[in-house]
């Protein structure tokens, strides 16, 4: 784990803790994705409407904390206004706002939307032929939804080769629909794929500087609650959970005993 | 109405180009000529309602001008959510137009009936809800309306009333008004009907293009008389009780299945919306207010 991405971990307990909300383990899970995706996309975090930025939407919406904490990290805002995180009059909510948080490009929450939206962008900068690509992560989970599915058709036979697809592989999906091979499945559907380590920075941004001929789906092998052992093995109770002063010294302790 | 619909497009297409088209597998035909005139802004993406919504939303997330053209309730109820999120509450605003009003696919039976959609989608913050009766009325409404940056929703019918009547968005259109102590009240192309019924009688009739917003102060000037809405779907009954303390009574659409085929005439006489059934009714609050 790099130096950044245990920042950002720290930063994600510490705000859970003084807000009494959070996802943490499917917020672990997404550290390095994003943390590899602004490392690599055409953004400014001082012009965040800048008109030749690439797009990046979490589909999976319930990770909010983790996209806060990295856009902060990026120098979006800063991170303490993040600490109000989930309070009444907050622009920081449970699920991003794009009215209230720059950075941010699409209200996400409900599950199987921001696919949808994605390729409508995609479509739009086709049309326009316009050179900025979009990025969505979606969860295994979320890919319960046949939205999902649907969106994945229309953008293969559009051939929306400026769409890459990241797949949170984290086996959210295990104790309900199981989606086995994913790999093989979004193969089926006309995309070009490719399975990395998902915690791996360096492989991460190789994969998202890709740009085959054909939509691109990156299936991000991820544990939930990466980088905490207590997380990982008891990922359920924590899904929304988030840690008193004694369990967040613990998890602070496991953080910085995992390797950099 | 379609036709008008294509020939409203073609023709505001020819000054912006921001206009596109987002098609479930219908009318596609219909636009053979716009696809080959402007071949990447036409996309008969599929039988996928709820993807359609949501590219939509993507286009006007991006300057464009997306019509999302399938039929009324798979693109309404199925896709309720992502009109909500994706259009509403994202404020990535674009146009929808259904085709299928009402009881137009008759003989498809019930899952093809359409009369949920103005009264669902009327319940979401930003939107425009339109259900045009006339040829006019769509090329107006869709002018006036298409490129404002709301979420719109046109709903088109096969069976146009031949009224030519001044249409404003959100303007309602007063057609008869003598100081009656009934007025009729309704929306769409069943106008034909209902202009036919009141003829005679002596009731005040206002009719209604946009269901939301609805025009409360032409409502409001009638609050001293008794209101029937006569009406082939939900919605602008509903849209008129947001004036309070109305007396004001709903003839039309009943909660119920209706499981037979035929024509749209059938279900109408079925419904008591053909035009001596309207009269029959009407006659009797007349009798009843007096």
């Amino acid at each position: 784990m790099i130096a950044e991405c245990k920042k950002v971990r720290k930063s994600i307990l510490a705000i859970s803790r003084e807000s009494g909300h959070g996802h943490i383990p499917t917020c672990f899970s997404v550290v390095e994705i994003l943390y590899a995706v602004y490392s690599t996309i055409r953004h400014n975090p001082n012009d965040p409407s800048w008109n030749q930025r690439d797009i990046f939407i979490l589909s999976k919406g319930h990770a909010a904390l983790a996209y806060y904490v990295v856009l902060a990290q990026f120098g979006y805002f800063d991170i303490g206004q993040v600490y109000s995180f989930g309070s009444f009059m907050s622009d920081f909510g449970c699920h991003a706002d794009r009215l209230k948080v720059p950075g941010i490009e699409a209200s996400t929450g409900s599950l199987g939307h921001g696919i949808g939206l994605a390729v409508g962008m995609t479509l739009a900068f086709k049309i326009k032929k316009h050179s900025a690509k979009v990025y969505v992560l979606i969860g295994d989970g979320e890919s319960n939804e046949g939205s999902v599915w649907e969106a994945i058709m229309v953008a293969t036979n559009l051939k929306l080769n400026n769409l890459t697809v990241i797949y949170d592989n984290n086996m959210s999906h295990s104790r309900g629909l199981q989606i086995n091979n994913p790999a093989e499945r979004f193969k089926a559907f006309g995309c070009e794929v490719s399975q990395v380590n998902g915690h791996d920075i360096g492989v991460l941004k190789t994969e998202i500087t890709k740009q085959p001929d054909k939509v691109k789906v990156i299936v991000a092998d991820t544990k939930k609650g990466y980088g905490c052992q207590t997380l990982i093995d008891n990922q359920y109770q924590w899904h929304r959970k988030s840690p008193n002063d004694s369990e967040f010294d613990m998890l602070i302790k496991e953080l910085n005993e995992a390797a950099i | 109405m379609r036709r008008q619909f294509k020939n409203t497009i073609k023709d505001l297409a020819a000054y912006d180009d921001k206009i596109v088209m987002i098609f479930g597998d219908v009318s596609v035909y219909l636009f053979k000529d716009f696809k080959e005139k402007y071949p990447d802004r036409l996309y008969n993406i599929g039988i996928c309602e709820n993807t359609l919504i949501s590219v939509g939303a993507g286009l006007s997330s991006q300057g464009l001008f997306p019509f999302v053209h399938t039929i009324a309730p798979f693109i309404t109820e199925r896709s309720f959510e992502q009109i909500k999120l994706d259009m509403c509450y994202n404020q990535f605003g674009g146009n929808i137009v259904s085709c299928g009003a009402s009881f137009d696919y008759a003989w498809d039976g019930a899952t093809h009936h359409a009369y949920t959609d103005l009264a669902i989608l009327r319940l979401l913050p930003d939107m425009e809800v339109m259900q045009p009766g006339s040829v006019k009325e769509v090329d107006v409404l869709i002018r006036s309306q298409y490129n404002n940056g709301h979420p719109s929703y046109f709903r088109l019918s096969d069976n146009p009333h031949n009224i030519d009547i001044p249409v404003t968005f959100g303007k309602a259109v007063v057609l008869k008004n003598m100081d009656f102590p009934v007025t009729v009240m309704t929306a769409g192309p069943i106008l034909g009907n209902v202009f036919e019924a009141c003829r005679q009688l002596d009731v005040n009739l206002v009719y209604f293009h946009t269901i939301k917003p609805i025009d409360k102060e032409t409502i409001e000037s009638f609050r001293h008389t008794t209101i029937v809405v006569v009406h082939d779907a939900f919605g602008l009954y509903e849209a008129v009780c947001e004036v309070p303390g109305l007396t004001v009574f709903s003839y039309g659409f009943r909660r119920q299945f209706y499981c037979t085929y035929g024509t749209i005439n059938d279900l109408r006489q079925h419904l008591g919306l053909d035009v001596s059934a309207i009269r029959h009714t009407l006659q009797q609050y007349l009798v009843t207010v007096s």
